[in-house]
């Protein structure tokens, strides 16, 4: 899309903001400015980026060369002694300790790494004087799989003798989880077993018990029932099942390597097994920051009101709303605390819960509900200081990309996952991250989003201020200034008459109006339309200016709420005193009329600069005098083409 | 140096970590520092998954034989390829 020459920093950051299927940079580009800090730097800052590069969803090839920035970082990443961890298992595990190793370095978990050799996990745990037991691990992960069962029952054998074995297959394992804790006190993670191959007995395995699937079955839910409490259950059957038996079970790689998956379902292998990690650790997320519009409804509540917005039966796009609302709740149910983080008047955002009887979230879900027109790391840093949790333990949920990119940028340590335009994949785009795992449930767990009420903890807002000017430097703005004509004479009449938040006088002016005025000599147009690094966002605003005598009068100013605090503002100013200056003008005035939708530009004149000029009941009135002295607004906004 | 030789070289450069690297018909896992079982399979993945390609399990073993070289590699993918265009 943008062809400027960038440096390293700009190719890595770029890459870095995006979602990491839709960013304008490719990995190939983003590994080559990789290599270049680190030969610049000596690798401790390409580390910090290998580090947040990383992604349950890259592919195997793209995890390992990111892993090889991250390794040097093993037992510098967090204080203390690094976690002691053995992976074991019947099959070849080389691969997945490299991506396990990645991932823990990844999430800040320093860990030293034993890998036993193939397919002698029982002697290891059970002899003593063992390099296991000289290594004295913390935690035992048996990553065994089918392969691993000691004997599968035979199509004759009676039922009595199916359950038979299957007690006896299960005390071996238990005699395993005993050895390694009652010898090093190790907590034990344990693979169930994955459906693979195909069976014999097709449907009817349902209801024979020595068919495998019905075995597995069978031995899974024993596992689940006896395991004791040291013991934590790793569902790699679920795992499996979530990739497709057929995608995670690679045979050609078994036979010639033994490999337990296919190589890119190792990389959600490892990710999820380091999911469960950071839980024992107590690293797990705890808050998850949502933003309102087109993420719990669709449309903007501040436009088209509680009753507008889009939620619940009737379309399937309102149903894919609620039904994230619905994940969302069980969420908060379990003990993730909930935040609101959105772009709105306060009262607005907040009239759908009360309005609105199809909202399953309602304001006490919600521990700290933030509405503003503040940059949202700003916000995030507040909310984490009025909970008083840490931003490393945050999630930040929000269906526009360029909030996404302010966060990854200027917050870091949030969690923010990417989310896809469809409201259809947000529960899938959340989930996949595996960001909430728990290791245990408590009655503390049901409660904890209680304890953070925003009442409870409200604290004074954190005016931390943000590097929030070189991120719109980096976004890369194009804009595109035009009169009213007739390729964008109908998007210019929507946006006039559809927008009210940032809506000056709220003028609905129709099509033929627009047209008349568009080629009258008292009356001039400007329209603005707007690309970033994440694309075209179309038309974005539009002003209407009325010349009379030596004034020229600002009869509308439209925007988008979508483009607000990107400096569109400033640069449509400057554009006004540009073609004020270039049409003999030697002042402008501009109106403000109070409507119920439209105060968050009450302020709009005064802060760029124009002087009190009367009131005239609600309506104030504004003056810009056009002096030598003035000078255009920084803004990080190219200009592209004007005919205006 | 025609496409696909070049675009497997980088994958060769990327996986062994050397941006000299020249491939050679002649050269063998020997002639390659790292190219070693674990490696092999690194490389067929990445190979795989960056030529949309699929070797099938004969042929994952059969490049470790002594007769093979990256030669014979090559042409193996360039067959593929043919057939994935064909198709």
């Amino acid at each position: 899309m943008m062809n400027v020459p960038m440096n390293p920093d700009e190719v890595i950051e770029a890459y870095l903001q995006a979602d990491r299927a839709a960013g304008s940079v490719q990995f190939s580009s983003f590994m080559q400015a990789l290599k270049k800090i680190g030969l610049r730097d000596g690798g401790e800052l390409a580390r910090v980026y290998a580090a947040r590069a990383m992604s349950p969803r890259m592919s195997y090839s793209s995890t390992l060369a990111l892993r090889r920035w991250l390794l040097p970082a093993r037992g510098k990443c967090s204080a203390g002694q690094p976690l002691r961890l053995a992976i074991l298992g019947g099959s070849t595990l080389t691969q997945l300790v490299q991506l396990v190793e990645a991932f823990l370095v990844a999430e800040g978990i320093a860990a030293e790494i034993f890998e036993a050799d193939y397919g002698v996990y029982r002697q290891e745990i059970l002899s003593p004087g063992s390099s296991l037991d000289a290594f004295k691990p913390q935690i035992v992960f048996l990553a065994t799989g089918f392969g691993d069962i000691s004997k599968l029952p035979t199509p004759g054998m009676s039922r009595d003798e199916v359950a038979r074995l299957a007690v006896d297959e299960i005390a071996g394992w238990s005699l395993l989880w005993e050895a390694a804790n009652r010898r090093w006190n190790a907590t034990i993670i344990q693979n169930n077993f994955e459906m693979t191959a195909a069976g014999v007995f097709g449907h009817y395995a349902l209801r024979h018990p020595a068919a495998r699937e019905n075995y597995l079955d069978r031995l899974n839910r024993m596992f689940a029932e006896i395991a004791p409490s040291y013991v934590v259950l790793h569902d790699a059957r679920g795992l499996a099942a979530d990739i497709g038996s057929k995608h995670w079970f690679d045979p050609r790689f078994y036979f010639e390597a033994k490999m337990p998956c296919g190589a890119e379902s190792l990389v959600t292998y490892a990710h999820s097994c380091v999911s469960l990690i950071r839980a024992m650790v107590g690293k797990s997320k705890k808050v998850l920051v949502l933003d309102l519009d087109n993420t719990l409804w669709g449309g903007q509540v501040g436009d088209v009101g509680a009753g507008g917005v889009r939620l619940g039966q009737g379309s399937a796009e309102g149903e894919a709303f609620l039904a994230f609302q619905q994940h969302v709740k069980q969420l908060r149910d379990r003990g993730i605390v909930l935040a609101v983080c959105s772009k709105n008047d306060e009262e607005k955002a907040r009239e759908p819960f009360l309005a609105r009887e199809d909202m399953v979230l309602g304001l006490t879900d919600i521990s700290c509900f933030v509405a503003n027109w503040r940059n949202k790391a700003d916000n995030l840093r507040d909310i984490a200081s009025r909970l008083d949790l840490g931003l490393d333990s945050f999630v930040f949920f929000d269906d526009n990309p360029v909030e996404r990119a302010l966060v990854r940028r200027l917050a870091p340590m949030v969690s923010v996952p990417d989310v896809p335009e469809d409201p259809a994949g947000y529960i899938a785009a959340l989930a996949q991250n595996r960001y909430f795992e728990a290791v245990s449930f408590t009655k503390e767990d049901e409660n904890r989003a209680r304890y953070y009420t925003e009442n409870a903890s409200r604290r004074e807002m954190d005016a931390q201020a943000t590097d929030i000017e070189s991120f719109l430097a980096s976004l890369n703005m194009h804009a595109r200034v035009e009169t009213i004509n007739v390729m964008n004479i109908e998007r210019s009449a929507q946006l006039i008459n559809k927008s009210n938040q940032f809506n000056l006088t709220t003028r609905r002016y129709t099509l033929p109006e627009l047209r008349s005025m568009a080629q009258s000599g008292d009356w001039h147009t400007l329209t603005i339309s707007l690309r970033d690094q994440f694309g075209d966002n179309g038309l974005i605003s539009v002003i209407l200016l009325q010349r009379q005598a030596d004034t020229l009068l600002i009869d509308t100013w439209v925007m988008s709420c979508r483009v607000l605090q990107r400096g569109v503002e400033q640069f449509a100013y400057n554009q006004i005193v540009r073609l004020a200056r270039s049409v003999g003008a030697s002042r402008i005035r501009g109106t403000y009329i109070p409507t119920a939708k439209n105060s968050m530009v009450q302020n709009h004149y005064a802060d760029l600069g124009f002087e009190p000029d009367g009131v005239d009941g609600q309506s104030t009135y504004w003056l810009l005098e056009l002096r030598e002295s003035l000078t255009p607004l920084a803004t990080h906004i190219e200009p592209e083409l004007i005919n205006g | 140096m025609d496409d696909s030789r070049e675009r497997v070289q980088t994958i060769f450069r990327d996986l062994f970590e050397d941006d000299e690297l020249i491939l050679r018909d002649s050269m063998t896992a020997h002639d390659v520092e790292g190219w070693d079982s674990l490696a092999h399979i690194n490389l067929i993945i990445a190979i795989e998954s960056e030529l949309g390609i699929r070797f099938a399990a004969a042929e994952i073993s059969g490049l470790k034989e002594p007769s093979q070289n990256v030669g014979t590699f090559l042409e193996l993918i360039r067959s593929k390829l043919r057939g994935t265009a064909a198709q």
